[in-house]
């Protein structure tokens, strides 16, 4: 077996949720994964946020999984050299500060090159490295409704909705598939590369199919769970409180199946242009009958037929699910205080990559410098205390 | 630097949904030349809404995953567009194949068939719940994967369910989830295809199976780490205590402050009220704990005042405030102007239109098509 990513290094500065993904797919993928981080400035996301309305981190033990942590104080030039110097023995250096931050640190892209010549330097912010609005911050929600993917989201007479942290990973997973890419395209000419990922573009790549419907004088329009061509299409009410099943016809011989199992009998309905005409009507026949049913039994039901349907899930469903577990989307994680977790693994099962996936959990701030310092960069121990006592590595 | 950095790659993509589409139309971004394979007919994603306006029934859904591209017809189920098939994928490096299961071994696309003539391809599968464990069989539609990942659950928040507690859950626009799992197989293409130069060479190509539901649970992972610290996440406790979409006098803006400095410039834009300058407010946590006393005031400011003008003030103090916009915002968008994010691309049936083209920038450049 082979992780694809063995062999590649990367220089771990992102902080929040987007770049700190990314770097945790690529860890889940065989790379090693540096995370660097100070006492002084840790990742904003290992500290809790009450406008959350919680006190525990975020999303922090999931995307530092896998990866190592040191620390390192880089408001200091010593600090920047040590940075310096794990860069110089790695593939790529990715990070999420706002444009010009690290230009400012002194680990531009410049500055790097001249470090290790073919680094691959991945730049995640909201809105990239260059334009009008490149110093804006942002976080998710802002990041959708730049984008035009909130405008687009919610009930067609209500308001836009925020996009949460799926916004964030899909820039992530984005990101992820860029610096593949670079990376190839070092293996095969030598060159490095400067990765630019815009959050919000990357929202908006996500409804390029409206964004040209605008762009050729259409008026795309917020839709609640309406689909352009099928019906029926939407989510029911099933038996039991805050329970519900999501149903999508999609052609005329899947609603001849669903209609015998819900007891309809109207030859109005046998067309798809005239079913979503009358989707309202047709909405009303489908929820009687979810109505008194289990959405899980429902759905079974269901996709026997040949129809598409899947109850909604929460997340103690989606963690006791036996085809997630059997995939590795979902596995238990062992922190280091012994304590057990649900997390995602890397998307994607390799034929030849069954050892893929979360190798260790949440590390603690500098619990890797023995390695990278000393095996890694030969540090010796009086020069790690030395740089300890002058609260560089700190 | 001049070269697109996958402009030696050749992919296929054999597709009737958005996953595997979008998978070819990533790499395709990224300089990657990308064949269709399709039947006599076209695929349906030629004929699926919506439609660019005109008679000619131009699908932008299609316009805009195959852009780019070229065209190859083959008819799987005979022997000669089988050979054609075969030849195509002797040339190529990544197949990117929806076909579910069940029709996979009359088409001679199963993994073993194809594992046994192309040893050297990344194989690549794209179905709503992947192609190993009970579902594999199972048909999901871009509402279904939402659902079965959580994150359909967990919508709408904020405003909207503020305003529409009652309501059904609401599926994010288009075909997001279905995105996700594109974007986990070009992912797993470029991962497998890494790996095939792994010890020289002998790893060789190999079969990447992706679920789009696993690809959008990925995506969902917070919830699932909230499971793991006690918490069962639903989309009307998961609102931002205060912030979150405010209602302008001409639009909507989003506001949300993470960080001290952060209120502490809310503060100085809403002028310095009496109320914010409470030095109970100073902490978080009180900030938290009387959140909807904090949006009572904050929604009673922004109502009266036009999105641009809070943005942009909001800004020039780091305030992440954001305007809530159109598609048609979009393509006006002066920053995207510059990032050159849209570039007029000949549209079959419609003409030269923008379409965005990637959201990846290498070198300090706008991809090309």
């Amino acid at each position: 077996m082979t992780r694809p990513l063995q062999g590649i290094r990367i220089a771990d500065f992102t902080v929040h949720n987007a770049g700190p993904f990314c770097t945790n797919l690529l860890s889940q993928l065989g790379a090693e994964v540096i995370k660097i981080e100070s006492a002084m400035r840790p990742d904003a996301f290992r500290k809790p946020h009450p406008v959350y309305g919680r006190m525990g981190p975020a999303t922090f033990d999931q995307v530092a999984s896998t990866k190592l942590s040191v620390r390192i104080n880089l408001k200091l030039p010593e600090g920047v050299a040590l940075a310096k110097r794990i860069v110089a023995v790695s593939d790529v250096a990715a990070e999420s500060f706002r444009p010009g931050v690290l230009d400012r640190l002194g680990l531009g892209y410049d500055v790097l090159r001249q470090v290790k010549q073919d680094i691959v330097l991945l730049a995640v912010s909201s809105s990239g490295q260059y334009g009008p609005d490149k110093h804006f911050a942002g976080y998710a929600p802002l990041f959708g409704a730049w984008g035009g993917l909130s405008d687009l989201t919610g009930y067609e007479d209500g308001p836009p909705v925020e996009m949460r942290h799926v916004m964030d990973h899909t820039v992530g997973m984005n990101a992820a598939v860029a610096v593949l890419a670079a990376l190839h395209r070092r293996d095969a000419t030598g060159l490095g590369a400067l990765v630019d990922v815009s959050a919000r573009e990357v929202a908006s790549s996500l409804l390029g199919e409206a964004l040209l419907l605008a762009a050729a004088g259409g008026e795309p329009k917020r839709m609640s769970n309406d689909h352009p061509r099928m019906a029926p299409h939407g989510v029911y009410p099933a038996a039991g409180e805050d329970q519900w099943l999501s149903i999508a016809v999609a052609n005329d011989s899947e609603w001849q199946a669903l209609a015998g199992i819900i007891g309809v009998d109207d030859p109005r309905f046998a067309h798809e242009a005239t079913r979503h005409e009358l989707r309202r009507e047709l909405d009303l026949l489908v929820s009687r009958w979810t109505a008194t049913r289990p959405a899980d039994a429902a759905a079974e039901q269901l996709q026997a037929a040949g129809i598409a349907a899947h109850a909604s899930w929460n997340t103690v469903s989606l963690t006791s699910d036996k085809h997630l577990r059997t995939r590795r989307a979902l596995v238990t994680v062992q922190e280091p205080d012994g304590k057990e977790r649900a997390a995602v693994g890397v998307p994607m099962r390799l034929s030849k990559g069954a050892d893929i996936g979360i190798d260790r959990g949440t590390p603690k701030l500098g619990e890797h410098e023995d390695y990278v310092y000393g095996e890694l960069l030969g540090m010796s121990s009086a020069e790690r205390k030395s740089l300890e006592a002058a609260e560089v590595i700190f | 630097m001049s070269r697109a950095p996958l402009n030696d790659l050749h992919v296929a993509v054999h597709a009737k949904g958005v996953a595997a589409a979008y998978a070819a139309r990533m790499l395709r971004g990224m300089g990657a030349h990308v064949v269709w394979v399709e039947p006599a007919g076209g695929t349906p994603l030629r004929s699926e809404p919506p439609f660019l306006p005109g008679e000619a029934q131009v699908s932008a859904l299609f316009a805009y995953l195959a852009a780019g591209t070229t065209s190859q017809t083959c008819d799987l189920q005979g022997e000669e567009g089988r050979a054609a098939f075969g030849a195509l994928l002797s040339q190529c490096d990544i197949l990117f194949d929806d076909t579910p299961l069940a029709e996979r071994m009359a088409l001679g696309v199963d993994e073993a068939a194809i594992a046994a003539r192309h040893p050297d391809l990344i194989h690549v599968s794209v179905l709503p719940f992947g192609a190993t464990g009970e579902k594999a069989q199972w048909k999901g539609e871009e509402i279904n994967i939402q659902h079965a990942s959580g994150e359909g659950y967990l919508l709408p928040n904020g405003l909207s369910v503020e305003q529409f507690p009652d309501r059904p859950p609401v599926k994010i626009h288009g075909h997001f989830a279905e995105m996700q799992g594109g974007i986990a197989a070009a992912l797993g293409a470029l991962a497998a295809l890494r790996a095939r130069g792994l010890h020289g060479g002998q790893v060789g190509g190999q079969y990447v199976d992706i679920s789009c539901q696993d690809a959008m649970l990925s995506v969902g992972a917070f919830a699932i780490q909230r499971f793991g610290d006690g918490s069962v996440e639903h989309r009307v406790e998961r609102s931002f205590r205060y912030g979150g979409v405010l209602p302008c006098a001409d639009g909507f803006v989003e506001l949300l402050t993470l960080e001290q400095r952060q209120w502490d410039g809310l503060v100085e834009l809403l002028g310095r009220p009496s109320w914010a300058l409470d030095p109970a407010l100073a902490d978080s946590l009180e900030r938290s704990r009387r959140g909807p006393e904090l949006n009572r005031h904050i929604r009673a400011w922004a109502a009266v005042r036009k999105v641009e003008d809070i943005v942009r003030e909001g800004q020039k103090l780091s305030v992440p405030l954001a305007k809530y916009n159109s598609p048609a915002e979009v393509l006006r968008d002066e920053h995207e102007k510059v990032r050159g994010l849209f570039q007029p691309v000949e549209v079959p049936g419609a003409g030269s239109l923008d379409m965005l083209v990637s959201p990846i920038q290498f070198d300090g450049r706008a991809s090309r098509l």
